[in-house]
């Protein structure tokens, strides 16, 4: 394999979120989990929508 | 109708029905609907109990997590201290150990005075002031009605908002457009308040009452809004601003983060001042009565609201918009628009909206835009591609500990703490995460942590076998206690050592030494097992290659290899290897042929082969780098299954660490190999497959390009998905 030494993957290694740190609750963590774990996708608290315009 | 119904998450609650401002823009008091009227100025204390019993009733039946309440009006500040305190009060205590309340306030700030600010101190309500920017901007509509200005007492509010006690109060500006106002002026004024978000919102309008175009432009609020885009943009995007993330996330595949665009169901609900329910609120701008639902909360549970026509017309995704906008590809971004916005006397709401031209331009500009930052670099670089993998599985691992929540206990914590120490061996540890069935344990062990199946903590507590392995594999000198079951002790990626009969379980030691490690069981003397010989008790995975061929594992021992839906090989005998290395070293000659690059990028990428006992190539609920094969036939036939297989390994794995479409299944379209039409996501893996293996099978070449000119008017792609469609185009030499 040499995936591993590509820069790209390099770069990404280097910019990981030590693994004690991921906040797996986190919209974008959460959206990750939901394309493996679909019913992870309704955990999350859904922010408000509403269209006020008052 | 028919569909589930869709339980509230808003309420918005009218605690005061009238206003001190004369805004001559108001939905409320300006347009068709004058209810108002007849209306109580202030929220009675009975109807505040009700709805309070009525949301934590709703909350409760439909296991909400949250939800949100929006204290409006009307000005909802001249309620008064007192009445607030009453509704803060008995939300609060209505949906303590419920659901987690958001509690928020729209105002115009004229009133907002330390007194309220405490109270909203008190209970968390998040205050979101209206302001249309800078004064000549503001003073366009927002008047007193003797036609003073309200600008000064509006800045006065966010200045108060703005102190560090109440800064964490702080929700927002939110703008209505009048596309008269210099947008640089109204946004620079705004972003000069330090808003935590801003809101842009479109003037309520229907094909009656179009909205104000002074120089008769189509598109004169696109180019007003993306004027404040690029302003956005160069500023470096230094304050949230809805509007556009809201088309920033649809165009990525995500949900919209506004009602006014998408086509996400309606999920809110309207309590006015008498404790009627009403559909939502902008309705008022349509026609007279035209949010009614003749429910009130004394009589009706929000489920009866939810069930209302009205409210289930806003629920239908696609299906709720017209056709128009049903074959528009930029439907699942705009969503037909805000559904008032569609309304005409003639036709209802079976129409665009009245802002279609602009929405359309708006989008494309945004799309055009950032279409460099929105497009995931996984879909054109495989090294990107892997890393993300790896992301995915660390974030299942962090996900797995959350989900113990304690039921490791003191087990878990050890080896939760070793997996972090380990942390600055990432080399080593990407060997054993990147491998194929570490996911497949994960994502076991998820499945039985989230159904409370007793066997998930030791699932779990497997995770020490893969850090045993990692320590292997890096020679670091540090034991590791691991679990061993049915006799047998596993290092995934390396091997298995049976150290007992069938049904023993227990714990071992395992260090490395020497070409491979030591383990101690019970005080027993301590085995010394050199990984790469098969010996007594040692059973290792072996590896293919050689002769041209990538090396790869081929892995028959690893108990999560069962996952392809399609019956696993039991240990191979030493001559079915040395002949499957063979036919797999021949087939790679001719992929190397007949595909070069291709033939590179699998040999990067592919890890691990695990026997089939029959069938084609398959993938299975796995990670990337696995491919299932029965003993394989002629290389000639080997070659292009090998070749299919990783095309469908490679578009698996982007699919999983990105978005390329959404809303899959919404729309069928017509598939040049097939009759029956398909859904997005395989007409996009049929066109994938046959693009890659054209050299193999140049007839599936056309029926590909077909599907490529299909895919590229699909509502469903997302940047990323148009992208992948772009790419495709050039692999197929068209592009």
């Amino acid at each position: 394999m040499t995936f591993q030494t590509s820069a790209s993957f390099a770069a990404a290694k280097k910019n990981r979120v030590p693994l004690a740190q991921i906040n797996v609750r986190s919209t974008d963590t959460a959206r990750k989990l939901a394309r493996v774990l679909p019913s992870a996708a309704d955990r999350t608290l859904r922010a408000s929508t509403f269209n006020s315009a008052l | 109708m028919t569909g589930p119904l869709v339980p509230f998450r808003e309420i918005v609650l009218k605690v005061h029905s009238r206003c001190d401002l004369a805004c001559d823009h108001c939905y409320i008091y300006e347009h068709a609907d004058q209810s108002w009227l007849t209306r109580p100025k202030a929220i009675s204390d009975e109807a505040i109990s009700w709805t309070a019993l009525r949301l934590a009733e709703h909350a409760k039946s439909h296991a909400l997590p949250s939800v949100s309440v929006i204290l409006h009006g009307g000005e909802p500040l001249l309620a008064g201290p007192a009445r607030l305190r009453r509704i803060c009060e008995e939300l609060t205590g209505a949906l303590d150990g419920v659901a987690e309340l958001d509690l928020r306030i729209h105002t115009n700030g004229l009133q907002l005075s330390t007194r309220y600010l405490d109270l909203f101190s008190e209970y968390n309500v998040r205050v979101g002031i209206s302001l249309d920017g800078d004064r000549r901007a503001n003073d366009r509509h927002r008047r007193f009605a003797d036609g003073r200005t309200s600008h000064p007492l509006v800045l006065r509010a966010v200045e108060l908002l703005r102190q560090e006690r109440y800064r964490h109060l702080y929700l927002g500006l939110l703008c209505t457009i009048d596309v008269a106002n210099d947008p640089i002026a109204v946004y620079d004024a705004l972003t000069e308040l330090d808003p935590p978000l801003i809101d842009f919102l479109l003037p309520h309008a229907t094909w009656d009452a179009p909205p104000a175009r002074p120089d008769g432009s189509p598109t004169a609020y696109a180019d007003w809004i993306l004027a404040v885009f690029d302003r956005w943009q160069a500023q470096g995007r230094t304050v949230p601003v809805r509007l556009f993330e809201s088309v920033l996330s649809t165009l990525g595949g995500g949900p919209s983060l506004t009602e006014s665009l998408g086509l996400a169901p309606t999920d809110l609900v309207v309590v006015e001042t008498d404790g009627t329910l009403e559909q939502v609120d902008s309705l008022k701008s349509a026609y007279e009565g035209a949010a009614a639902t003749g429910f009130d909360v004394f009589t009706n549970p929000f489920d009866d609201v939810a069930a209302h026509p009205g409210v289930r017309a806003r629920q239908l995704g696609l299906a709720g918009v017209s056709e128009t906008c049903r074959q528009c590809p930029l439907v699942r971004s705009c969503g037909g628009g805000l559904y008032t916005h569609r309304y005409s006397s003639g036709n209802d709401f079976d129409n665009t909206s009245v802002y279609c031209t602009d929405l359309e331009a708006l989008i494309r500009g945004i799309e055009r835009r950032t279409a460099a930052s929105t497009v995931s670099p996984a879909v054109t670089d495989p090294g990107v591609l892997m890393a993300e993998r790896q992301d995915l599985t660390r974030i299942l691992l962090a996900e797995v500990h959350q989900e113990l929540d304690g039921r490791g206990g003191e087990r878990w914590d050890e080896v939760w703490q070793l997996a972090g120490a380990l942390e600055g061996h990432a080399d080593v540890l990407d060997t054993v995460y990147g491998h194929p069935y570490t996911h497949t344990w994960l994502q076991v062990t998820l499945t039985a942590l989230r159904t409370g199946r007793p066997e998930a903590a030791p699932y779990a507590l497997q995770l020490a076998s893969y850090l045993a392995a990692a320590v292997v594999r890096g020679g670091l000198d540090l034991p590791v206690r691991m679990p061993y079951r049915d006799g047998r002790l596993r290092l995934p990626t390396l091997g298995e050592l049976r150290l007992a009969g069938p049904g023993v379980t227990g714990e071992a030691q395992v260090r490395p030494a020497d070409e491979g490690f030591q383990v101690r069981v019970d005080g027993r003397a301590p085995v010394h097992v050199r990984t790469g010989e098969e010996s007594d008790g040692w059973l290792p995975v072996r590896m293919l290659g050689g002769a041209g061929a990538p090396a790869l594992r081929l892995d028959d021992l690893d108990p999560y290899r069962d996952c392809f839906g399609a019956p696993v090989r039991e240990r191979l005998a030493v001559s079915e290897v040395a002949d499957f290395g063979e036919r797999l070293a021949g087939a790679w000659e001719l992929l190397r042929q007949a595909a070069p690059e291709q033939a590179e990028e699998a040999a990067d990428c592919l890890t691990t082969v695990t026997p089939l006992v029959s069938g084609e190539p398959a993938l299975g609920r796995h990670g990337y780098g696995a491919l299932g094969i029965a003993l394989p036939g002629s290389p000639r036939a080997l070659a292009p299954a090998l070749l299919r297989g990783f095309r469908r390994a490679k578009l698996q794995a982007l699919v999983e660490v990105t978005d390329l479409y959404a809303q899959d299944g919404c729309w069928r379209h017509p598939a040049p190999w097939q009759d029956e039409p398909v859904a997005v996501s395989e007409l996009l893996a049929g066109a994938y497959e046959r693009v890659g293996l054209a050299a193999f099978e140049p007839a599936g070449a056309d029926q590909a390009e077909r599907a490529l000119e299909t895919l590229g008017r699909a509502a469903e792609l997302t940047s990323s998905g148009q992208r992948l469609v772009d790419e495709l185009w050039k692999e197929a030499g068209r592009g």
